[in-house]
């Protein structure tokens, strides 16, 4: 167990205000060892980015509620003061998010942003020491060094991507989390950069999360995959496996809702129905209403089933009581 | 930097030959006349018009009136008051400056505390300070410049006998030096007053809205997740870049008190061009009101010239 880098048990996030309340992830189980990379995916509104969020804890303190565990590198980043968080981020924990176009302020030279973001964990570095780490990454991630004095607008949506990948390595972080960073991107950009990210991986020592709706993107990239729905994880195992051979009802639907690009030219299938309204409390499987392969024992809660191959199921079809 | 100057100054100088043509046609086509004015209301004698439109050109056709205008203007010579029987010129001269202390002091005195309640509001939104300076700016922003003038008059003059009501300085006194100075800016506190109320709304809404994009953007995300603190952060990243609507404002608001100042000049008797123009406006003295115009033009023109530019420097995506 020494190996778990990450260790996410019980974990709920709940939006609340005024009037109600949201449960945008629920009771999610996971944990991820050393070296290794997971992708997190589902439609939208399934809670992903919210699940990531609550865990760099950048969500409002006054609208959330988060309840569970999540210990990283032996800290409950649950229960963590502000002042001990700020000590692991960026230099343990750090995160590229879904716009980077947006990720850089746009009236600050990419240097001066760099400088200062280095300078929160290294306040004496100077800068010849923080260009010369800097472009070092930038050539990890195939972006000439003259790209460290330009502003931000001067660069293309591509490039934007690889300076933020940059800066999230730049204090070479024990756990990388991806939310939906290439999805903004042309397959080719997101390729190469995917390739990029798995290659630097292998070097610096990281583990990655990769957040993101497109299972192209966890099939080349990741090692284990969960699946999730309407906030909670329904299916988690190995890439291999899961895309393989997906068991959950609501894992087939996702997989066959993407084209193949092989075999014959089939009209692709969409799940029927809707995500459920997620300010109210479910008795049974959240998926039920929209699975083609509903029982009666739907109507109460699924256990997580485990199968072989480290692989967890939420689903009444694969044991449990019948 | 100095071609987006070159063609920035290009386009101040279109602008204010374009608000000149506009203004001359408008004045003209205006009903009514000077000659009027000056036969006074019971005369209709049509030889005295015939004598008075010839002294002044006005019997020539209106391209041909433009075009002398045009070439006098150009040697600054403004022409003669039909009214006054002055230089245009030297009444305008002798009335700018305080118009410009006017219009400058209330101008900066609303950017800087506008634009800081619209920061703190912002900074706590929700709370009392935010309900109570988002109350406070929408009744000033439903306010008449003229009324407010005037109740602080009744309140600082009348009631409390504080403060001047009228003029620049004190008519009965003459101060020199230091003694001057603060004769004048007693004099200056209710109009500038009253201008800075009006004008604290715009700076507060823009201020306010946008601090509050900015802190919701991605990069400010960003830079909390690295750890940075919240004050660094603020000071250095939302700060410059929730300042920029502001200085659009500032150009904005600067034009719109250059030309609506008349109002609170007259309100407090302030020996600006407001009165002037007033006064031409009335008895449709041409000359007069074209030059004041101009003057209007050319200063917003230079004032926009100015923002640009310090928007340019400030923003590195404007580069024409």
């Amino acid at each position: 167990m020494d190996n778990v880098i990450l260790d996410v048990r019980n974990f709920n996030v709940t939006y609340v205000n005024k009037y109600k309340k949201v449960y945008a992830v629920k009771d999610a189980n996971f944990s991820i060892n050393r070296g290794d990379s997971l992708g997190i995916v589902g439609e939208s509104g399934s809670g992903k980015s919210t699940m990531a969020m609550a865990l760099l804890r950048l969500l409002p303190e006054k609208s959330t509620e988060i309840s569970g565990s999540a210990y990283f590198l032996g800290k409950d980043l649950v229960k963590l003061s502000e002042e001990e968080l700020k000590k692991l981020r960026w230099k343990e924990l750090s995160v590229v998010f879904q716009k980077s176009m947006n990720s850089l302020s746009p009236v600050h030279r990419i240097r001066t942003q760099v400088e200062d973001i280095y300078r929160v964990h290294n306040p004496k570095a100077t800068r010849e020491e923080i260009a010369e780490r800097f472009i070092h990454l930038l050539k990890l991630v195939n972006l000439s060094d003259r790209v460290y004095n330009l502003y931000p607008h001067e660069l293309s949506g591509g490039m934007l991507q690889r300076v933020s990948i940059a800066i999230s390595l730049i204090n070479n972080p024990k756990l990388l989390i991806m939310d939906e960073a290439t999805t903004a991107l042309d397959v080719v950009t997101q390729g190469q950069i995917l390739d990029e990210v798995v290659k630097m991986e292998k070097e610096m020592d990281m583990t990655r999360i990769m957040i993101t709706h497109d299972m192209s993107v966890v099939a080349t990239s990741c090692n284990k995959v969960a699946v999730m729905y309407a906030g909670e994880i329904m299916e988690l195992g190995y890439v291999k496996d899961v895309l393989k051979k997906p068991m959950h009802p609501y894992t087939k639907g996702l997989m066959a809702s993407f084209p193949s690009l092989k075999g014959k030219k089939e009209k692709l299938q969409s799940i029927g129905g809707f995500l459920p309204d997620l300010s109210k409390k479910y008795e049974g499987c959240i998926f039920a209403p929209r699975c083609s392969s509903a029982m009666d024992i739907c109507q109460k809660k699924p256990p997580v089933i485990e199968m072989e191959n480290g692989r967890t199921v939420r689903c009444h079809l694969y044991g449990g009581e019948r | 930097m100095k071609r987006y100057l070159f063609k920035r100054l290009l386009t101040g100088l279109l602008t204010i030959v374009i608000a000149f043509v506009i203004n001359f046609l408008i004045i003209n086509l205006a009903p009514g006349d000077p000659i009027k004015t000056l036969m006074g209301k019971e005369s209709d004698d049509p030889v005295l018009r015939a004598a008075l439109e010839e002294k002044y050109g006005l019997n020539k056709p209106l391209h041909i009136q433009f075009f002398s205008y045009l070439k006098t203007a150009m040697r600054g010579d403004l022409g003669i008051s039909i009214i006054y029987n002055r230089p245009v010129a030297d009444m305008i001269a002798e009335k700018l400056p305080a118009t410009i202390l006017l219009v400058l002091t209330s101008g900066v005195l609303s950017l800087i505390i506008g634009t800081a309640m619209g920061i703190v509001a912002a900074r706590k939104e929700g709370t009392f300070i935010d309900v109570l300076f988002s109350g406070f700016s929408y009744i000033l922003n439903s306010m008449p410049s003229f009324w407010l003038g005037l109740m602080l008059i009744i309140i600082f003059s009348t009631v409390l006998n504080i403060l001047p009501t009228y003029g620049m300085t004190d008519a009965r006194a003459s101060y020199t030096g230091m003694a001057y100075v603060l004769d004048v800016i007693k004099h200056m506190i209710l109009p500038v007053g009253t201008l800075v109320l009006i004008e604290i709304p715009m700076y507060y809404r823009i201020a306010k809205s946008s601090v509050l994009q900015v802190t919701n953007e991605d990069y400010i995300l960003t830079l909390r997740a690295t750890g940075m603190s919240e004050k660094k952060i603020f000071n250095k990243y939302i700060f410059r870049n929730a300042i920029l609507p502001t200085v659009t404002i500032f150009g904005i608001s600067l034009a719109y008190l250059i030309t609506g100042v008349s109002l609170i000049e007259t309100v407090f008797a302030w020996p600006g061009t407001g009165r002037l123009v007033l006064t031409a406006i009335n008895q449709r003295d041409y000359p007069t009101l074209i030059g004041i115009y101009l003057i209007m033009s050319v200063s917003i023109a230079v004032v926009m010239i100015v923002v640009d530019i310090v928007y340019a420097i400030l923003d590195p995506r404007i580069r024409y």
